[in-house]
């Protein structure tokens, strides 16, 4: 399979730390610049619907917040294999991100990433409301940092862009009069 | 009193959303259906403006996003009486439209269908007979022996390997599990299928919004595509016939897989058809706009009261006051302060949290009602107004389905089995069919429209002093959905989201008139109190999509089992 890299941030932008994901894609964008084969993307939280993005890449990586002992702000790694070690809940399970699944579909469809690098942070608040707590404000560049060592390793480097201006997410932009 | 069994939560994606049910001697005798989560994220857009809302809007909900962008930009266009350029009306639809054959494919498949279908069972079909079995009811051309024996063989070595995983929902041999092996292997093979259809139409939705699952190119009062049918940049003629093939291909697949698929699944299952109505109160609203106004529509919209067909009451416009003077929410039984009944305009989000007490409040999710009424929405309660009302397209491909699933079935069935949980699958099916051929009678009117040279997408918002006040609505996939937005000064001084969930799984209201999820379950059979697949047979068949929930992943597998049998 030719090389195509996908970059996905998960979460949902109006609920506190659970735009991690995405915070880390405006990072990235902000900061930096892809070779044509990688594509760097928030995706929100589409459940299964990213089967579209997982399908057809023959290495992706995941950034999103994960469930583990520990505390906010702290990174977990996992590969693929972690990733679908402990099969997914029967049919009942809660604010799965269809991760899991899709990436079960996949691989039985014959059309699953060879590799997966998830880049998971424990969050501290997922309240509704928009920007990150103190701890997950403070991985953002960890994780980044994580993103392109991976990109590294799978010899496709980001370019640090020049003059770049820091990240600036549209969903945390302060409501404001609008000028008539 | 009977036995307790609470589904904690039952959908698979997207939130939270817990089912209790009373079981008396083996059916269902009474249900509560409960969102577990605090949805109120409009207040994140006071003081906003109203421009950018639909940015906010489509962030509600990962699964619905392009649904909520586009009701957000008409009902702020409402508020300010703009026409929508013909050209960006156009976009829009072909944009709901591949949002909404994507996200039904992937429901009957890979959210619903393994309530129906047993996997493992497939592994003892005969390829052959099978392959005998789709080519008498499909022209399909990927239901041969060799085809087939090849999906038998990856399930044998997804068995064999232990990753079966993917398919596990724990019911496999349950006893309310009925089809032959033969047509569990038709429907594995089709899930395969459909994995490459959501895919190949999600395609339609990244090019016209350039992004997707969020798309960048809506905007109050138009789209934002530059047109220039020679120039790669823009939208151009490459593109647009690359949307047309897609569209030819969709509907091939959904007209000689998914619609048989449906009806076979309906028809062997027939036993089942006698569940899961519910609410026969009805309400679906119009789109697919013709116009700049917002008053010719493709797919009909209006109520239906009491099952009657005879009753069907239309809902014409954008601006239709039978629609926006007759929607209210109340909160006797939800989570909010107070117990008041109040229209969207006026609506307030002030949550008061207590413990989940069926004879008090117990749910997130307030209950809309229509005149007082509980209504059913979503694809079934299109389909019946559509159906009442003589609209030509629902009449082909209801009757089409009614054909099909009969001649399995080996009986003549009437429309009145609709009126139910398989019902309800039904008519999804029926209206991704509808759609396709809207979307596709669109894209020629789009290109007929450009080629007339014009290339106008965008009229430009003014918004006045003072105080203003629009609703948008728009038919999702999951029924109808309405924006509600206050504008004062030019900024957004209340806004309330009517989603389609909150009108299916809502709780009862003051006068204890159970909402949709909860009747449609009293007197579903249950073979199994601990293992209760006839719930999640009905409450699926709603699709739900209840809250915009966190997304926290559990790679390392925490969660507990959630079905608990007392």
């Amino acid at each position: 399979m030719e090389k195509t890299v996908r970059v996905l941030g998960l979460g949902n932008v109006l609920m506190g730390d659970d735009a991690f994901g995405p915070w880390v894609i405006e990072f990235l964008s902000a900061g930096w610049t892809f070779p044509g084969e990688v594509s760097v993307v928030d995706v929100g939280t589409p459940g299964l619907d990213l089967v579209p993005y997982l399908s057809g890449a023959s290495h992706v990586v995941i950034v999103d917040t994960v469930r583990s002992d520990g505390n906010p702000g702290e990174l977990r790694l996992y590969r693929k294999a972690e990733v679908l070690k402990v099969p997914p809940q029967p049919r009942l399970s809660p604010h799965d991100p269809g991760v899991k699944e899709t990436l079960l579909m996949l691989d039985f469809a014959g059309t699953g990433p060879e590799e997966v690098l998830l880049v998971g942070a424990i969050p501290g608040s997922s309240a509704m409301g928009v920007g990150l707590t103190p701890a997950l404000q403070a991985a953002v560049a960890p994780a980044a940092a994580e993103v392109l060592r991976e990109l590294e390793r799978l010899g496709c480097p980001a370019a640090p862009r020049a003059g770049a201006i820091p990240a600036a997410p549209w969903w945390e932009a302060p409501a404001s009069p609008v000028v008539h | 009193m009977g036995k307790k069994i609470t589904v904690d939560p039952v959908t698979r994606i997207e939130g939270h959303l817990r089912v209790d049910v009373e079981v008396d001697g083996g059916r269902v005798s009474n249900a509560w259906s409960s969102g577990q989560m605090f949805r109120g994220i409009e207040t994140i857009l006071l003081g906003r403006d109203p421009r950018e809302a639909w940015l906010f809007t489509q962030r509600f909900c990962g699964v619905c996003t392009t649904v909520h962008a586009i009701a957000s930009v008409r009902a702020v266009e409402n508020a300010l009486q703009l026409e929508v350029p013909l050209n960006a009306q156009f976009i829009r639809n072909l944009i709901m439209g591949a949002h909404a054959m994507h996200d039904h494919i992937v429901h009957f498949y890979h959210l619903s269908a393994l309530d129906w279908v047993d996997v493992v069972s497939a592994l003892k079909a005969d390829p052959a007979k099978a392959s005998a079995l789709a080519e008498s009811l499909s022209p399909w051309p990927h239901n041969n022996t060799l085809q087939l024996k090849a999906v038998q063989n990856k399930v044998k070595a997804f068995v064999e390997g232990g990753q079966l995983g993917i398919f596990t929902n724990g019911y496999w041999g349950h006893p309310a599990m009925k089809l032959p092996p033969e047509v569990n292997l038709l429907a594995v093979a089709h899930y395969l299928e459909a994995l490459e259809y959501q895919r190949k139409v999600n395609r339609i939705v990244a090019i016209l919004g350039s992004k997707t699952p969020n798309i960048q190119n809506l905007a109050v009062g138009g789209v934002a595509n530059a047109i220039n049918l020679d120039n790669q940049a823009t939208l151009n003629m490459n593109k647009l016939f690359e949307i047309k093939d897609i569209l030819d291909e969709m509907m091939a697949f959904i007209e000689q897989v998914y619609l048989v698929d449906v009806c076979a699944v309906g028809a062997l299952y027939k036993d089942w058809l006698p569940y899961g109505a519910g609410v026969k109160n009805y309400l679906a609203v119009p789109d697919f706009p013709l116009d700049t106004k917002g008053t010719k529509f493709d797919l009909p919209g209006g109520t239906i009261f009491n099952g009657d067909l005879g009753s069907v009451k239309p809902i014409t416009s954008f601006n239709d006051p039978y629609f926006r003077d007759n929607v209210t929410e109340n909160v006797e039984h939800a989570w909010y302060e107070g117990k008041a009944t109040k229209h969207p305009y006026e609506g307030e989000t002030k949550p008061k949290y207590g413990e989940f007490d069926p004879a008090g409040k117990y749910s997130w999710v307030k209950a809309p009602r229509f005149q007082g009424k509980v209504m059913q929405v979503g694809p079934l309660a299109q389909v019946l107004v559509g159906f009442a009302q003589g609209h030509e397209l629902t009449k082909k491909w209801a009757t089409k389905a009614l054909e099909t699933a009969g001649k399995v079935a080996g009986a003549q069935l009437s429309p009145a089995i609709l009126h139910s949980t398989l019902g309800r699958h039904v008519a999804r099916m029926v209206r991704t069919a509808m759609i396709c051929e809207i979307t596709l009678k669109h894209w020629g009117l789009f290109v007929e429209n450009l080629k007339k040279g014009d290339t106008t997408i965008f009229n430009e918002p003014k918004f006045p002093s003072g105080t203003v006040k629009g609703f948008g609505f728009h038919e999702a996939p999951r029924g109808v959905l309405s924006h509600w937005v206050v504008i004062e000064n030019g900024k957004i001084a209340n806004y309330q989201a009517v989603v389609p969930s909150t009108w299916n799984a809502g709780p009862r209201d003051e006068k204890s008139q159970p909402g949709p999820y909860e009747a449609s379950l009293v007197g579903n059979p249950i073979a199994d109190p601990e293992k209760p697949l006839e719930v999640l047979r009905t409450i699926h068949s709603f699709d739900p999509c209840i809250a915009c929930a966190i997304h926290t992943l559990d790679v390392e597998g925490k969660e507990l089992a959630k079905v608990k049998a007392l």
